[in-house]
């Protein structure tokens, strides 16, 4: 693809995906302050895009073996769960635009930072599968993390740190996004046995993530036929476009 | 040997049936908490979108625009009923007020998503009907946890489990019903399949968006919440993989 190793094409898109988290940054440039219904938008919207980027990961693993990739799929969903209760994340409220504690501040990155780790995995593991289809993910995985980056910029602006630092900081909280990636898929390569378990994974993970954080984040935000709205047509758009693509 | 058209209503009615049968784990069911509630609502909606994650990829296979426009009127859909039902005072047995509401929208989604089903079911016969008793047997069983998702929120709302497998049949016999002339009209009912598909979908995942997770996480901690509903999924993909 594009003339390139298969590891510069993972390298490449999946900080093209990282990067576009300074995106998200945008609608600070034009007021300081976003209310609170289009922060829970903006975490609908990114929901809506990860839950159908899961359901893309599943259809695509479940020809290679379905109960390795239910397997590897349960261990995301237990790997996710555990990441959050591990680091004292589990029931954290990503809505307190008022709270300018330390320890605030941290856990809110570090939850980011799980975030696109998990999603590291699933564009390694999609273009393990096929590079189109590990840069459809990739991209799609790129667009999601505009609006999350948003909210992240939304809490940080709100702490007082300049846009452009909370633009860097997106972007920062996401180089675990292109380190995941180049593992995941070296891994694969390595033993092409492991897809299956690497796609369930994603999968499992990108689901609890959404289960967790975005979707009950964004139910206190804005009301809920909007929410279920503005997901429903985020993922119908992920899924129109994998047929697009394929 | 019987009418193949009997046969195939014969089939459908035997899958309705199993439907019922996933009422069963809610007869042990003594207590309704708000957490009971919660996980009810949680298993439910991720019986439902592994249900519809099935349903979109076997309709984006007949056609994805077809399937993503049957997606948004199944939406419309579940929203046209909201509006319906909201003004007018609802009693589903005994209960009344938003919880009556809910239980008439899961029975209504979960009956119009068999209208779909048994559409599938009708075509598929269609292409040839030596496989037509594992087809069934396999349908009947992934009844069950359909019938399981309808009781998880009529149960906890004081439904009894009789009626709760009671409403999972009824919600099912659309199956043998639209089974029969898909049968007959194959070609016809091909055309029309994605749309019925994605229409159950839309319903489906909608549903589960806007009712049973909002309310499963006001009653219980989000990362229980979220690990019922992801667990679930899971399990139902993999169930109808194999079924």
């Amino acid at each position: 693809m594009l003339g390139l190793e298969p590891t510069l094409v993972v390298l490449l898109f999946s900080a093209i995906s990282a990067a576009s988290a300074v995106l998200g940054a945008g609608p600070f440039l034009f007021r300081r302050q976003l209310p609170i219904v289009q922060i829970g938008w903006a975490n609908a919207l990114a929901a809506g895009m990860m839950l159908g980027a899961a359901y893309v990961l599943l259809i695509g693993g479940l020809p290679l073996g379905a109960a390795a990739v239910a397997a590897g799929a349960v261990l995301g969903i237990g790997f996710a769960a555990w990441s959050h209760t591990a680091s004292g994340t589990g029931d954290l409220d990503l809505n307190r635009l008022d709270d300018t504690g330390p320890t605030y501040g941290y856990q809110v990155l570090l939850v980011n930072s799980l975030h696109s780790a998990f999603e590291g995995v699933a564009i390694g593991a999609a273009m393990a599968l096929s590079l189109p289809f590990g840069v459809f993910v990739a991209l799609a995985i790129a667009i999601h993390n505009i609006p999350e980056a948003t909210v992240l910029c939304a809490i940080l602006t709100g702490r007082r740190v300049a846009i452009s630092s909370a633009a860097g900081l997106a972007v920062a909280a996401n180089v675990s996004q292109v380190m995941l990636a180049i593992f995941t898929f070296a891994i694969v390569d390595a033993a092409p046995g492991a897809l299956p378990w690497a796609l369930g994974l994603a999968t499992g993970a990108l689901i609890q993530l959404v289960m967790a954080d975005l979707l009950p984040e964004s139910y206190r935000q804005a009301g809920h036929r909007t929410i279920a709205l503005v997901a429903i047509v985020a993922m119908g758009i992920v899924v129109l476009l994998r047929t697009a693509v394929a | 040997m019987t009418h193949p058209v009997l046969t195939v209503f014969l089939y459908g009615l035997v899958t309705a049936l199993a439907t019922g049968l996933g009422a069963l784990p809610f007869a042990f069911l003594r207590t309704v908490s708000p957490r009971v509630v919660a996980s009810a609502n949680a298993i439910a909606g991720g019986l439902m979108l592994g249900a519809s994650f099935g349903l979109v990829a076997e309709g984006t296979e007949y056609g994805a625009w077809q399937t993503l426009a049957g997606a948004l009127l199944g939406v419309l859909f579940i929203i046209g009923t909201q509006r319906l039902l909201g003004d007018r005072e609802v009693a589903f047995g005994d209960v009344r007020g938003t919880d009556a509401k809910q239980m008439a929208l899961i029975v209504i989604v979960m009956t119009i998503h068999s209208f779909a089903e048994g559409v599938a079911v009708g075509v598929s016969f269609g292409g040839g009907a030596t496989l037509a008793l594992v087809i069934t047997l396999a349908i009947a069983v992934h009844n069950i946890p359909e019938g399981l998702a309808i009781s998880a929120v009529l149960r906890p709302r004081g439904v009894s489990v009789a009626k709760c497998a009671g409403w999972s049949i009824f919600s099912s016999l659309p199956q043998p019903l639209m089974a029969v002339p898909a049968f007959l009209f194959v070609e016809t009912f091909q055309k029309a399949l994605p749309y019925g598909l994605g229409f159950a979908a839309g319903a489906m995942v909608f549903m589960v968006l806007e009712e049973l997770l909002p309310e499963a996480y006001d009653r219980a901690r989000r990362p229980v919440v979220a690990l019922q509903v992801s667990l679930t999924l899971v399990a139902m993909v993999l169930f109808q993989q194999y079924l």
